[in-house]
């Protein structure tokens, strides 16, 4: 028996402490107050576990730190943002993106084992070219967004001519051609044979040629969308976005340092002040608002939905939960992170990536030895988590505003409850979200109001800063009874 | 002489600054048992390790019927049909035994072609289908490993160690699965328990301080006892 407890003290203070606090939450607030405090710590549990889940995952699989998380996470916000509020800003954008992809693709087919140049002359080459065909562009008219100009924006204004823009998207793709010949020199690669797989280059660069002319329509048209589906597809291109950074960052910056660790969590930091000052030159350094779509923006008669059911008929902006609104927003967040967390979990449990991912956390050398070329998986990997968190970026968007700084206060709440759960526990980077969402979510509360204990005549204050260190005092708890966290296996 | 399979020479592999492997060569014959052996540290593990692609050489050659296959990734080396079956085995955990054993398949399929065959061999595996690995005893969990270098079509084994810290009734049956095996594949064998080895191999490799010392037919190296007390401690 007492061996037991011994063994079991972890869980057994676990339940204690849970109960207690169980305890004294139903009793110091009435139920309707206790349940907002729930949802609210529910919805930034959703939150904080996209940006978990891929930290955790990757630092399971690949060892790396990725400081550079919560920098995705804001990148997505913007991203999905513009395209909700200002789709120039992307269709003026990216076909230069896809060019240069595009041509870097195409240099695969060339038979570049024949060229005796060093690289070098190709990357000096490359560079030329991708400035002489962005000379004179302006990106800042382009990112004037419908908010600071009050209104739509003018149509004609900040956009180049068609026939500038169809030289610059040709530009450079031969940039990225260039480019990719200079990373091909000298390496033992095979060139690809003509087959279907050309398409996929010209495709691209033709997608590129075909946006140049109907930039103008292709904007009125996505403007003149109901905002649901213009919301729909900004969470798809914010997360989408992420996910080609994410992979792109892993394939460039981290692939090349594996047997450096110290060098990777550098570069990722490195890249958190490179990816902040990026969009404050692009976005400016204010903030922004998204405006929430229909579906959760209704107010008037018959306000707030008298449950969820109803909610789905009228759109209100808040749905009442026993007598107090709550906005419907959020309970899209909430169900957002569920079916979140049950797709990444059914891919990691039923699918033979999600094996050789669960495989590679443990051993991820001998998944190697089996025949199965990890690196590549680490790329999905770091793209896949890369993609939740940009897509929780564009989610919490019209919660919380979009300011540049809002990437570092995820990475470090959401660094907390990844030591909560455990690093590299999926499960756990899931609990340690909601944990660190419900202590903000109670620390918020007692700030408001105070903790009043029976012997105490008058309730106690706290300052503002007792949310945020509720969750680090949770850490430095649950790391006394358990060092590896919650969940976690790995030292 | 029938043909050699594998053929490693004059490799030499470095782990951080350290000279491991100071020019080891050795061939091992296509359908043969080659043990290879020496004291704790005198290479072995590093050997298999140089081969698989884990510990690559910075020089020297591996050849693999023929093919250079030093300068490969581990996992292409794998696809060319090598099978590792590393010391303290290094299946996954908390991946169930169905789970470890699928992730070995390179073609789909592999597991239900060969999963008679393994269950033969190994039939507490079969028992345990559906149990994460690390629930299993050390003995099942070494079956586990050699049964997942068997899922897919390999030519070479190489096994690191298979008797370590198993009950001497274990071990016999791992010998007696070793032999089956061995009838159509071909195994490079590292193992401290010389009784066990030399009842298996045809022919070994003696290592020590990261060079070759010595080989030959098993058989002369029996009675040998010089070496034996020299090279492989009390033998």
């Amino acid at each position: 028996m007492i061996e037991w407890i011994k063994y079991r003290r972890g869980l057994i203070i676990g339940i204690g402490a849970i109960i207690l606090f169980a305890y004294w939450a139903t009793t110091t607030y009435e139920p309707r107050v206790l349940a907002s405090i729930l949802l609210s710590g529910l919805t930034l549990g959703a939150l904080y576990f996209l940006v978990t889940s891929g930290l955790s995952l990757i630092f399971g699989l690949m060892d790396v730190l990725n400081f550079a998380h919560g920098t995705l996470f804001m990148i997505g916000a913007y991203v999905g943002f513009t395209l909700y509020a200002n789709p120039r800003l992307l269709l003026n954008t990216v076909p230069f993106v896809i060019a240069v992809v595009a041509g870097w693709l195409l240099a695969g087919w060339l038979p570049v084992k024949r060229i005796r140049t060093p690289g070098w002359l190709f990357w000096i080459g490359a560079v030329i070219v991708a400035m002489m065909a962005v000379w004179g562009f302006e990106l800042a008219p382009l990112a004037t967004t419908a908010l600071s100009s009050g209104g739509r924006i003018p149509t004609e204004q900040a956009q180049a001519p068609t026939a500038i823009f169809v030289i610059r998207t040709l530009g450079l793709a031969v940039a990225g051609l260039i480019a990719g010949i200079a990373f091909l020199v000298g390496k033992e690669h095979a060139q690809q044979p003509l087959s279907a797989k050309l398409l996929v280059p010209l495709g691209m660069l033709t997608l590129a040629l075909i946006i140049a002319p109907i930039r103008l329509s292709a904007e009125g048209w996505l403007l003149s969308l109901n905002s649901n589906t213009r919301f729909l597809l900004a969470l798809l291109v914010g997360a989408s976005s992420g996910a080609a950074l994410g992979g792109l960052m892993e394939w460039s910056l981290i692939r090349p340092l594996y047997s450096r660790p110290i060098y990777q969590v550098l570069v990722t930091l490195g890249l958190v002040f490179v990816g902040t000052e990026l969009v404050k030159a692009i976005w400016g350094p204010g903030g922004y608002f998204m405006e929430l779509p229909e579906w959760f923006s209704r107010r008037g008669p018959g306000c707030p939905s008298p449950n969820l059911i109803a909610w789905l008929q009228d759109n209100c902006a808040s749905i009442d939960v026993l007598g107090r609104p709550f906005p419907s927003y959020r309970v899209f967040i909430i169900a957002l992170g569920l079916v979140m967390f049950i797709g990444t979990a059914i891919l990691l449990q039923r699918t033979r990536l999600g094996m050789i991912i669960r495989a590679g956390v443990q051993d991820s050398e001998m998944v190697q030895a089996l025949g199965i070329n990890v690196r590549r998986v680490f790329t999905l990997v770091f793209a896949l988590g890369a993609g939740l968190a940009a897509l929780g970026g564009v989610a919490a968007a019209p919660f919380l505003g979009i300011s540049p700084g809002l990437g570092q206060e995820f990475q470090l709440q959401a660094f907390i409850a990844v030591v909560i759960g455990g690093m590299g526990s999926f499960t756990g980077a899931a609990l340690g979200a909601l944990l660190v969402g419900l202590s903000r979510a109670f620390g918020d509360q007692i700030v408001l109001t105070g903790i009043q204990l029976p012997w105490m005549s008058e309730a106690m204050s706290f300052s503002p800063s007792i949310a945020r260190a509720s969750t680090v005092l949770i850490m430095a708890l649950v790391l006394l009874l358990r060092p590896a966290g919650l969940f976690g296996k790995k030292e | 002489m029938s043909d050699v399979l594998l053929e490693v020479e004059h490799i030499h592999t470095f782990i951080g600054q350290f000279h491991i492997l100071e020019g080891v060569s050795l061939k091992v014959r296509a359908g043969s048992i080659t043990a290879l052996l020496g004291r704790n540290g005198a290479g072995k593990t590093t050997t298999l390790r140089s081969i698989m692609g884990l510990n690559p050489p910075r020089s020297g050659q591996i050849r693999l019927a023929g093919e250079p296959i030093h300068g490969k990734p581990a996992y292409a080396i794998a696809q060319l049909g090598v099978g590792y079956v590393p010391e303290h085995r290094a299946i996954f955990r908390d991946l169930t035994v169905e789970e470890n054993l699928r992730l070995a398949e390179r073609r789909r399929g592999d597991l239900r072609r060969r999963s008679d065959f393994i269950m033969t061999l190994f039939p507490d595996l079969k028992r345990f289908y559906r149990h994460p690995g690390g629930k299993l005893s050390g003995g099942q969990q070494q079956m586990l490993a050699i049964a997942r270098a068997l899922v897919a079509d390999n030519r070479l084994l190489l096994i690191d160690e298979p008797s370590e810290g198993l009950a001497p009734i274990i071990v016999e049956q791992i010998m007696a699965a070793l032999r089956q095996m061995a009838t159509e594949t071909t195994i490079l064998l590292v193992e401290q328990n010389f009784a066990m080895a030399a009842q298996l191999a045809d022919e070994y490799y003696i290592l020590d301080d990261g060079r070759n010392v010595q080989h030959g037919r098993m058989a002369d190296l029996i009675h040998d006892h010089a070496t034996i007390n020299r090279y492989l401690g009390a033998g």
